[in-house]
């Protein structure tokens, strides 16, 4: 029963960190490797409202809005110029991730921080105890995706992005401002970094190189859901389950690789990865 | 991206005492080279000794990555994996066998054949029919996490998170490890600078551009690029052996995703595909990373980071780019492109006439879900026969041709070529049973010259030499037809991005005909062709079929120029063979006459 719940939580915890990055991927068709550091910009976030005081919870609209708007400004100047390049842009957004690590590491200096936690405590549940903040957060996994589709779904925006998706140059003569559609879409999926980094706060270590780690799971799942975040949901599933099993009854170091070769193989077997089903 | 490999070679046609000089100009540095840094230990002191031998050794494996991600197109985080398990191989050896002249031997063949059967694996993991540049940038990316994890878990025996230390090694001191690696390096970028300059470092470059192309070349691209990725990861493998030995440390970051993309960020800003760019660049930014980083840690990887942002944006070809820019301004640095003799080949003795098909489709049909596109195509063509295929838009004409090039797309139904099905096989293997494609859009390599794309296309019959240039390249009489006819022929040192939309035409068409096909496909290679170019192509298609035997296939609008060339006309309407009949029969025909004036939309 644990497990299951340990399953779920953790396809939760994955899903919430690689939604903005598969926003990115999806519309933009680049792979945003400064996907890590802004987790980490999001993660800052919580320790800059716990500095002042204010409640833990404020941090995650403060997150939102800081993350949104230096993607802003990163897709203005870094990312534009790169549209034609993906495999390039990959390498400049790595780059702007090694020098918003490093800026990190100047203001706030290379230590861990400490937050304020979100939600302590546990709850009993089936008989057993089990942390209250993975279930909070499983319920965030499902408030993020729901608000996600309905973005999608019901605003002029949301359909702007899935005829961008579709087809671009179509998109672009039916009147679409697809550079504005561009730097919406990275500025949500930025924002979307920031408050996953938010929420990872009372479950990981911050320090200025902590979104690293993450990326590479998020990289993963977005290539085998290539662009479908309904696919995204069912590969954090699969995968996280993947994970809390190999962890669990094998070897908690092959657990920790066992998206990335699982998502490898996928993709070898099926390019389109679980976006067809 | 450099745009022009050739700008490299210094080879020059009317010059035969330049060429020489040229020919020897990569032995000449690398033996200037080898002076000075022979020398160097004696001046320098150990500190900057010991940064420089390290230094070295991954400038080896930015001439690697170089080769893959400048050359080839393949951006490769992966390097770092190989240069990893050479390494531990070495120190494991090492460690558990002993350090005697015949252990480390071993160690030394290990640290070569462990990378390179790990870089089979990846290559055949990454490489296959239809995958993309970027699976093949995600493969590169797992392998080092891959690695890494699997030596975190190796416990005492791989030594964990600390590493192995203190084992013993090759009985040098300070100055034998500089010199060692520095013979290394300069021999590895020897090897890989005659590599790139010789015709079969074209095909590197042709894969880079235009993979599809060369596969209807008959060239494998997915065995070119497993077989780099293999080569490579020995050459890192053997950069971890010198590591290895010249620190007596390793360290699971050796293999690390980070130290992969360290390498690229090098190579990056050194200059991709300019091969000293990255060398120079490597040396020069570890070098000056030892000595800056001790002061100011984290603004150096802040000044690096920005550097190579800004580099990727605005300088794609990194300070070699500036260096080759300035070099270029010079008188001194324009030189004519190399471009080798044409030589007409010997016709082919005839096959002996027979009346089999040469080209036989049996009840193909193809949909996509609930839409058929193709169904029930019977058709056999014979040698000789010049069988135009028309129709209307959406009539299926392009799905057929890609089914009779690809054995590997989905279809239903049988096409053998001279009695062999083609089912599964991929467009490499139907063009060496014989048959050549045309593409609609002209698909040349747009970053090579003329000469060097035909070149490509004879590679499937006389082959590529790793070590040199070709001084002349034998073609079958009817491509040189068709480049004089053009006036290509005095055009083959041009690079081809400059060639008008005509000319990559009869250019591309020349490449085809190159291969000596025994059926040709050509999808409209009249489209967008000035009168005088459709009369001189329809000439050259006379000749192939008429008096070569080749059979032709043709998809063509221009109904005019069908009926003067044609042997047989076949109408292809909503995926339905309707008509096959003589130029007469079908340009007469009722139905032919409905649909062109379209009313035929039962």
């Amino acid at each position: 029963m644990l497990l299951i719940l340990d399953v779920l939580t953790t396809a939760g915890i994955l899903f919430v960190v690689s939604i903005g990055l598969l926003a990115v991927f999806g519309v933009l068709k680049i792979i945003n490797f400064a996907h890590g550091a802004w987790l980490t910009i999001g993660a800052y976030c919580a320790v800059v409202a716990a500095q002042l005081g204010l409640n833990p919870w404020a941090a995650l609209p403060l997150a939102f809005v800081i993350g949104a708007a230096l993607g802003g400004l990163a897709e203005l100047f870094i990312i534009r110029p790169l549209y034609r390049r993906p495999l390039d842009a990959i390498l400049a957004t790595w780059g702007l991730g090694i020098v918003i690590g490093q800026l990190i590491t100047l203001g706030f200096g290379r230590d861990v921080q400490m937050t304020t936690n979100l939600f302590s405590g546990t709850v009993e549940i089936f008989g057993a105890d089990y942390s209250a903040y993975r279930l909070v957060a499983l319920g965030a996994a499902v408030v993020i995706g729901v608000a996600f589709a309905l973005t999608i779904e019901g605003t002029r925006l949301g359909l702007s992005a899935r005829a961008v998706i579709m087809n671009e140059t179509l998109a672009r003569g039916l009147g679409i401002d697809t550079a504005r559609v561009r730097l919406f879409t990275f500025m949500i999926g930025a924002g979307l970094a920031a408050l996953a980094g938010v929420l990872l706060t009372p479950l990981t270590s911050v320090d200025p190189n902590m979104g690293v780690s993450w990326l590479i799971g998020a990289f993963m799942l977005v290539m085998v859901a290539d662009a479908s975040f309904l696919a995204l949901g069912v590969a954090c599933l699969v995968f996280g389950a993947a994970q809390v099993l190999i962890s669990t009854f094998v070897s908690p170091i092959l657990g920790s690789i066992a998206i990335a070769v699982l998502a490898a193989l996928v993709l070898r077997i099926s390019p389109k990865g679980f976006s067809r089903a | 991206m450099p745009d022009d490999v050739s700008a490299l070679g210094l080879a020059a046609r009317p010059a035969p005492a330049g060429a020489r000089l040229s020919r020897a100009a990569p032995f000449v540095v690398a033996g200037l080279a080898a002076v000075a840094l022979w020398i160097a230990p004696l001046v320098l002191d150990t500190f900057a000794v010991n940064v420089l031998t390290r230094s070295m050794i991954y400038a080896v494996l930015a001439v690697t990555v170089d080769l893959l991600w400048g050359f080839a197109g393949i951006l490769t985080f992966g390097q770092a994996a190989f240069f990893g398990v050479g390494a531990y191989a070495t120190a494991m050896a090492l460690t558990y066998l002993g350090a005697t002249p015949e252990w480390i031997a071993v160690a030394l063949a290990l640290a070569v054949v462990a990378p390179m059967a790990l870089g089979l694996a990846v290559g055949w993991l990454s490489f296959y029919h239809r995958s993309t540049a970027l699976y093949a940038s995600v493969i590169s990316l797992v392998t080092p996490i891959v690695v890494t994890q699997l030596i975190y878990s190796g416990g005492e025996w791989t030594g964990s998170s600390s590493g192995l230390v203190g084992f013993d090694v090759l009985p040098l001191e300070l100055e034998g490890f500089f010199r060692l690696a520095a013979l290394l390096l300069i021999a590895v970028t020897l090897a890989a600078w005659v590599f790139v300059r010789s015709d079969a470092g074209r095909a590197l470059v042709a894969v880079r551009d235009n993979d599809a192309r060369c596969a209807y070349l008959g060239l494998s691209p997915k065995r070119l690029q497993i077989a780099l990725t293999t080569v490579l990861a020995g050459v890192a493998g053997l950069a971890g052996f010198v590591f290895a030995n010249a620190s007596s440390v390793v360290a699971p970051e050796n293999a690390g995703f980070l130290f992969g993309t360290e390498l690229v960020i090098w190579v990056a800003l050194g200059g991709r595909g300019t091969l000293l760019g990255p060398v120079l660049g490597t040396i020069a930014i570890d070098y000056l990373a030892a000595n800056l980083s001790g002061d100011l840690p984290f603004l150096w990887q802040l000044l690096l980071g920005t550097a190579f942002v800004a580099v990727i944006i605005l300088l794609p070809g990194g300070l070699a780019e500036v260096a080759r820019r300035a070099w270029g301004a010079l008188p001194v640095g324009r030189r004519p492109g190399f471009a080798p003799r044409l030589v007409a080949s010997p016709p082919r003795a005839e096959a002996a006439p027979s009346d089999a098909p040469l080209l036989k489709i049996d009840g193909l049909a193809k949909s996509y879900g609930s839409l058929t596109v193709l169904e029930n195509i019977d058709l056999e063509i014979r040698a000789g026969e010049l069988v135009s295929l028309v129709g209307p838009n959406g009539a299926g004409k392009t799905t057929l041709m890609r089914c009779l090039s690809d054995g590997t797309e989905p279809f239903t139904g049988a096409v053998s070529i001279g009695g062999v099905s083609t089912a599964g096989l991929t467009p490499n293997r139907i063009v060496a049973l014989g048959v050549g494609r045309k593409f609609q859009v002209a698909s040349v390599f747009e970053s090579l010259t003329v000469a060097d794309c035909l070149l490509l296309a004879r590679a499937p019959h006389d082959g590529l030499s790793a070590f040199g240039r070709a001084e002349s390249l034998t073609l079958p009489q009817a491509a040189l037809d068709v480049l004089r006819m053009t006036g290509l022929d005095r055009m083959l040192a041009e690079p081809t991005r400059l060639l008008s939309h005509g000319q990559k035409q009869a250019l591309e068409l020349a490449m085809v005909v190159a291969l000596e096909p025994r059926v040709i496909l050509l999808d409209e290679p009249t489209a967008g062709l000035t009168k005088a170019e459709r009369t001189t192509i329809g000439a050259v298609l006379k000749t192939l079929t008429a008096d070569l035997g080749i059979a032709a296939v043709l998809v063509e609008h221009d109904l005019d120029f069908v009926r003067q060339i044609s042997s047989r006309i076949v109408v292809l309407h909503q995926g339905r063979l309707v008509l096959d009949g003589t130029v007469d029969e079908v340009v007469n025909s009722d139905l032919v006459r409905t649909i062109y004036s379209g009313g035929a939309h039962v």
